[in-house]
């Protein structure tokens, strides 16, 4: 028998487990907390301290590290109240009210630190606001001043307890619209306010002071909102989280696309409000679709169906050729060994990154000249659908051989060999064999080579002036005038419009693209 | 159909799959080229199938000579290791596509392609896609569909490397019974000797792109003609040790530092040949620990296997592997004595690694 020795001293890998206790657990939260608010702080740091002066030594001018330090210090609270709440999330599911204590308890302590931390640097709610100096009620003849700080901007002016403020300068205001703007003023700005004292009208000039109001009350907002997102945050079921942050992160698309439709329904909207002409909710109307088909937009006529017409066999025509193309060449690149294949590939990968723009005029030129060729002229010259979709696929093609050229390095030679032996000639084995198991790449390929062809403005604006040739993404552009007013919501319709066939393609692509074929192949080739 | 291959030469650019390769295959014959990876025994098949062309020398099928003929014209099925299914294809189009290939009627079609599956035993899996299959059901669709258009040559490249070791040894039993009953030249390629072994009318065994040894399995094992050969085929592989053959008392002796073996007669003047020291091999089962043993040495290691213990034996700086009975609970560094059986022992050239007993 040979002697058996432990590699290891003792059994370290036990580890006791303590019982909980809520001071550690306290303490546990309130560090994960400085933490998640050092970070953010030093993110916005980062931001204001580093990068921006970085995009100011190359003189760019630039708001992202603004709007980024913005960003960091509004989440900072939020960041905090989660490091903390998830310290007390692992009671949630058996001891709630712990819970509960634990993770409200973190969170006013941190909304604590924060709000003195504003107050210390004049930040947060405790910024200076502009005012008035002045408290004011809204009364059914006007805005009454109800008091008046001694020595203010308002005792200044001379205003009295008791004036009912009509206006500012001509434009009559509530109180929303008089703090409304009020808010936007900027320090020492001037305000001529039309009120009336004693039944006679009469004009003041108040001017704006910046000043800190340090009403604790102001911080019940934000301490309730603190407090409720803290109490989400211990109760929401761990696998929202990835949704949440997604829907979080494409808000700004989902806004965006929400103002769209909203406001090819509405005759105006403010922010994503639609509006009447009397500035209250409503306003809907079908006049930016019904111009559309009418033909006539701002004066502009036009007949909506040939430009749809040319934008479909653009993008059909692309889709098609680059289709074909790109699987022809992709196959010949993955599979077969001839002269100058590696140069033409790096040479494809090099002209997939060179800034089309740049050809615009040789293109131009070469179109020109082409549209002198007898017969081929007619279909591929200068002003014809075939030269621009012509110019678009050799633009897309790069893309579509590489893509292509990928997906058939990925089929292994043993399948084509098979289908060799099976009795099928080279073209067949291409056709029946290998293009199907690519379907998933051919169509991704299409959508591209679809939408690039559909959205396509560049060159279509280029390679068909002059004439009625136009595509959707041209038209558009046509529709925003340099002399006149542009209507924003008639735009808006025309884009909605060009999204539809988009939407319906991605409809029924959409279950191909995820139908990823299982199976049917082991170990290598 | 018979299958004569002449001095066949395979390259890649400078690199050379299979060199001066002549081998002649009878009908009917199944045949298994063995060898490690990369010893041009797949080139040599996918030459067969007409995927390569010959750089040089000659294939023929039967009399007429297939160089140039297309793989589709060549009448030929292919079982791969990746069984290459069809993913997009149910397992009937799987099996019917050599056939709508050769324009066969769809009736034809229905009729073969069932018998076919239900010899296969996968009768009810043929509206299934190849993704739901398990890995023997799909070898098994592979097989079928090789074997649907009634091929002349049935080719193998290693397809039962992908199937766990239980799998694998019942199929090894179907294919060798299925190509016994219909009588189809085959050729199985494999780097498994056991493989080779078991199914193999006869062997080609090839290493670095040459023919090392054409020959049937017993006689493969009995008298291998390189030490390539005597190594490569037989698990546990062969021990190797360099010894010097002298002359002594009327006997010949193979000495290695310590160990010091009697030799008989025949063996003895073919290894004393040749001058200096040459390479004996010893088969794990040709030496046994016993009692009275010629030599000393200690257990290192004890695998057991089940039904015997592999065990590692050193004797000074030599190591020989050998197998014993599960029931003597042999332990490592037990002292042994180890007896050899030297009517069995082969010689080499260590020059050359042919064979000193077997010329051809």
């Amino acid at each position: 028998m040979t002697a058996r020795e432990s590699l290891f001293e003792g059994d370290k890998l036990k580890v006791e487990e303590a019982p909980p206790s809520l001071q550690r657990d306290l303490i546990e939260g309130l560090r994960l907390g400085f933490i998640g608010i050092a970070i953010m702080l030093a993110a916005a740091f980062f931001f204001s301290g580093v990068v921006h002066p970085l995009f100011a030594l190359g003189s760019v001018e630039e708001t992202v590290t603004d709007v980024l330090t913005r960003l960091a210090l509004l989440a900072m609270p939020f960041v905090a109240y989660i490091a903390a709440a998830s310290v007390a999330r692992r009671y949630s599911a058996r001891d709630v009210p712990r819970a509960l204590a634990l993770a409200l308890t973190c969170s006013l302590v941190l909304f604590a630190l924060i709000s003195a931390g504003h107050y210390a640097l004049g930040t947060g709610v405790f910024a200076p606001r502009p005012s008035l100096q002045m408290s004011l009620s809204q009364t059914d003849a006007g805005i009454r001043v109800d008091a008046i700080v001694p020595g203010g901007a308002a005792d200044t002016a001379e205003m009295q307890v008791g004036d009912l403020i009509t206006a500012i300068r001509r434009d009559a205001v509530d109180l929303a619209a008089f703090n409304k703007r009020l808010g936007q003023s900027e320090d020492d700005a001037p305000l001529r306010l039309r009120f009336i004292r004693g039944g006679e009208e009469m004009q003041e000039t108040v001017r704006v002071v910046l000043q800190t109001d340090k009403d604790l009350r102001r911080l019940t907002p934000g301490l309730a909102l603190g407090l409720v997102f803290t109490a989400i945050i211990i109760f929401l079921p761990g696998h929202w989280a990835p949704y949440i942050a997604l829907v979080g992160l494409l808000s700004p698309l989902l806004v965006g696309y929400f103002w769209v439709i909203v406001a090819t329904f509405s005759y105006r909207t403010e922010g994503l409000v639609p509006l009447d002409s009397n500035d209250n909710f409503g306003g809907f109307t079908l006049k930016n679709w019904e111009s559309i088909f009418a033909g006539d937009i701002a004066g502009l006529e036009f007949n909506i169906w040939p430009i749809l017409m040319t934008s479909l066999a653009i993008a059909v025509v692309m889709t098609f050729v680059v289709l074909l193309v790109s699987s022809m060449a992709g196959y010949a690149l993955s599979r077969m060994h001839f002269p100058g294949r590696r140069f033409f590939l790096s040479f494809t990968l090099i002209l997939h990154g060179f800034p089309a723009i740049t050809l615009l005029i040789p293109i131009f030129i070469v179109l020109l000249r082409l549209k002198d060729v007898p017969f081929v002229g007619e279909f591929i010259g200068f002003n014809t659908i075939g030269g621009i979709a012509l110019v678009m696929v050799a633009f897309q093609l790069p893309l579509g051989v590489w893509l292509m050229k990928g997906f058939f390095d990925n089929i292994p030679w043993d399948m084509e060999r098979s289908a060799l032996i099976d009795g099928a000639s080279r073209f067949r084995t291409y056709w029946e064999i290998l293009l199907p198991q690519i379907r998933p790449g051919l169509l991704a390929l299409g959508i591209f080579a679809f939408i690039g062809g559909w959205n396509a403005y560049i060159i279509p604006a280029t390679y068909s002036i002059g004439t009625g040739l136009s595509n959707l993404p041209v038209f558009l552009n046509e529709l925003i005038d340099e002399t006149a007013p542009v209507d924003w919501n008639q735009v808006a319709a025309v884009g909605l419009f060009q999204l539809i066939p988009i939407f319906i393609f991605f409809i029924f692509a959409q279950e191909y693209l995820l139908n990823i074929y299982a199976g049917g192949t082991k170990g290598s080739s | 159909m018979e299958i004569r291959i002449d001095n066949l030469t395979k390259k890649f650019g400078d690199v050379v799959g299979v060199e001066d390769l002549t081998l002649h295959i009878d009908d009917g014959e199944f045949v298994a080229f063995l060898g490690p990876s990369g010893c041009g025994k797949t080139t040599t098949l996918l030459t067969l199938a007409g995927i390569y062309k010959p750089t040089d020398g000659l294939i023929r099928f039967g009399e007429r000579v297939v160089n140039t003929v297309q793989p589709k014209d060549r009448n030929i099925g292919m079982v791969f290791q990746s069984y290459a299914l069809y993913p997009h294809m149910t397992i009937f189009q799987n099996i019917a596509y050599p056939l709508k290939l050769k324009k066969a009627p769809k009736s034809v079609q229905n009729e073969r392609v069932r018998q076919v599956a239900n010899v296969m035993g996968i009768g009810d899996l043929l509206d299934r896609r190849p993704g739901q299959l398990s890995g023997g059901q799909q070898q098994r669709v592979a097989l079928g569909r090789a074997l649907v258009k009634e091929p002349d040559v049935l080719l193998f490249d290693e397809p039962l490397s992908n199937l766990d070791a239980r799998l694998r040894l019942t199929m090894r039993g179907e294919i060798k019974h299925l190509q016994k009953n219909l009588g189809i030249t085959s050729i199985y390629v494999t780097h498994d000797q056991v493989e080779a072994m078991t199914m193999a009318d006869r062997i080609a065994v090839m290493s670095g792109g040459h023919l090392q040894a054409f020959d049937a399995p017993d006689e493969l094992y009995d008298r291998p003609k390189t030490r390539f050969v005597a190594g490569f085929v037989g698990n546990p592989p062969m021990n190797f040790l360099d010894v010097e053959v002298s002359q002594a008392n009327g006997g010949f002796l193979a000495q290695a530092d310590s160990i010091r073996l009697p030799l008989g007669k025949t063996r003895g003047e073919a290894a004393a040949a040749r001058a200096g020291s040459v390479t004996m091999g010893i088969r794990p089962e040709d030496i046994q620990i016993a009692d009275d043993g010629e030599v000393d040495g200690e257990i290192f290691v004890v695998e057991p296997l089940g039904r015997e213990d592999l065990i590692d034996a050193r004797v000074g700086p030599h190591s020989f592997i050998l197998l014993a009975d599960t029931e003597a609970r042999r332990r490592a560094g037990e002292r042994v004595s180890l007896k050899f059986d030297m009517t069995q022992a082969q010689f080499f050239d260590p020059q050359t690694e042919r064979s000193l007993l077997w010329h051809q």
